[in-house]
């Protein structure tokens, strides 16, 4: 099964510098997906940029409507994404486990739906 | 058709266990027993099986691959390569031992961590022991229809999310194990509450016997699970002596122990002292040795170990800071200290938490009127009824309101 990894967390922590370093975190990632790719679990992903880049398309009503910002308005934000491909839920879950997160945060293991 | 009910109820759980863990998928397991207790009724009235139990089994799971077959030919997908079935004379020239006990299996499922936590004991209630949704909606005190919502959510999270079917790596065990525990724990407490023990409750007592059982024996070094196990021992062992003549509650100090199960009482000392050999204590040893304390008791001539009692409490609390803890600590403390010291306890309790917990009234109301203090017993006997406790003890409660 497919996977998405959706990791949630306070982007402050980068630009304060209060987390670990940005780029020991960047490090840990690299190793991380290095590892997953050899193993031929890795499908896909990416980092974001931060949410303050981001622009919502809202739609209300049949109307569309931009929307400077993220959809939500949360002190976490989504910041990036694993594809995995693994058997099941625990296997997706041991390694959302050692994503890396700079202090606080979260990670949504998300089936992605089969196309078959 | 009473036959078939019993071993529908005793066998169900392993049935339904096998064949979720075979298929994996629990709707799939559930339809294929019911279709085969379908077709029982029909058929053993004329032809009774010589093992009731594997010819379910054997049906059920014919049924469960006819199932998946017609499923994959709606999809317009290659039909798979049937599995070799066992024909229906094969399993009766076997014997019950052929349905292999999946049932940790499912309960580890039921209980993942990923399964909503309201829903986990019911989902093995349903699936391991076989309650109905309605048995397993009236003890849980919320209507049918949640209920059914509540089981349906939780197992298409199973099935969407990709649950494992497996039972986890010892490494997974101390955040499992701990989840299996305290959801068993939430299913026995239902049935015991209760002490009339309607008869689903008496028949799930039943399965938590044989399921502590069989997690004692596969998670031999958990010191948890052998208490938890020992715990349901000793309190299964009280059953014939909870009720009176009338169908009234007796308090387990009131008891005679003369009535008590000696052999389930043994069984629970063995797997406790096995707990205690491991060397690593825990709440749940502590509470089962409560009730090996209460279990030393002979007669009713023999004092109640109310001072042993009040200490076991004691280094409960050291665990946690409970109130429900405290609430049964000041029982065995007015005993030791007199009801004066038990009910200034009792009040400096958490109220908000306990304000429709039915013991806290009736703990209450006793220490009342102990002190003389008819008025404000009598209202808090009110209270604990009004809490709608199951038929025993409103019978007892009533019974105690009318003795002020």
């Amino acid at each position: 099964m497919q996977y998405a990894l959706l990791i949630y967390e306070n982007e402050d922590l980068y630009r304060t510098g209060e987390g670990r370093a940005l780029d020991d975190i960047i490090a840990a990632h690299q190793a991380l997906a290095g590892e997953l790719a050899a193993r031929g679990i890795l499908k896909g992903g990416s980092g974001l940029k931060t949410a303050d880049t981001a622009t919502t398309v809202r739609k209300t009503g049949g109307q569309h409507a931009l929307h400077d910002g993220p959809y939500a308005e949360a002190r976490e934000q989504l910041g990036g994404f694993y594809l995995v491909e693994v058997p099941d839920l625990d296997a997706a879950l041991a390694i959302a486990r050692r994503v890396p997160l700079a202090g606080d945060g979260a990670v949504e293991v998300r089936p992605v739906i089969d196309e078959d | 058709m009473g036959a078939l009910e019993g071993v529908a109820r005793e066998a169900g759980g392993r049935i339904v266990a096998a064949l979720a863990a075979t298929f994996r998928d629990l709707d799939l397991a559930e339809e294929a027993f019911a279709e085969a207790c379908a077709r029982a009724a029909a058929v053993w009235p004329s032809a009774p099986p010589l093992d009731p139990a594997a010819w379910l089994y054997a049906t059920a799971r014919r049924q469960a691959l006819d199932m998946i077959r017609k499923r994959n030919v709606r999809q317009r997908l290659a039909p798979d390569a049937p599995e070799p079935e066992a024909t229906t004379e094969e399993v009766l020239a076997s014997d019950a031992r052929l349905i292999p006990d999946e049932r940790l299996r499912l309960i580890f499922v039921c209980c993942h961590p990923a399964v909503a936590p309201e829903a986990r004991a019911a989902l093995t209630l349903r699936l391991v022991c076989g309650l109905t949704v309605q048995e397993i909606a009236r003890a849980f005190l919320i209507g049918e229809p949640a209920m059914f919502q509540r089981l349906t959510r939780a197992k298409r999270k199973i099935a969407e999310a990709g649950v494992s079917f497996e039972v986890p790596g010892p490494e997974a065990w101390p955040e499992r194990v701990e989840a299996v525990l305290s959801t068993l724990e939430v299913a026995y407490a239902r049935a015991h509450e209760d002490a009339a023990g309607a008869s689903a409750h008496a028949g799930y007592a039943r399965e938590m016997l044989d399921l502590t059982a069989v997690l004692a024996d596969l998670l031999p070094e958990e010191p948890e699970c052998l208490a938890f196990a020992a715990l349901v021992r000793f309190a299964e062992a009280r059953r014939p002596a909870r009720l009176d003549a009338e169908g009234a509650m007796i308090p387990l100090s009131e008891q005679d122990p003369a009535l008590w199960r000696r052999p389930l009482i043994r069984d629970g000392d063995a797997l406790l002292r096995r707990a205690a050999r491991l060397n690593r204590p825990g709440p749940r040893q502590l509470r089962a040795a409560l009730h090996a304390a209460w279990s030393l008791r002979r007669s009713r001539a023999e004092p109640p170990p109310w001072s042993a009692i009040l200490a076991l409490y004691d280094q409960l609390l050291d665990w946690r800071e409970d109130p429900f803890v405290r609430l049964n600590r000041a029982v065995a403390l007015a005993e030791v200290a007199g009801p004066a010291a038990a009910l200034a306890e009792v009040a400096a309790l958490d109220t908000a938490k306990l304000a429709d917990f039915q013991p806290y009234h009736a703990v209450r109301a006793d220490l009342l009127a102990r002190l003389g203090r008819r008025d404000a017993a009598r209202a808090a006997y009110d209270r604990a009824i009004d809490l709608a406790p199951g038929p025993a003890e409103r019978l007892w409660l009533l019974r105690k309101r009318s003795e002020l």
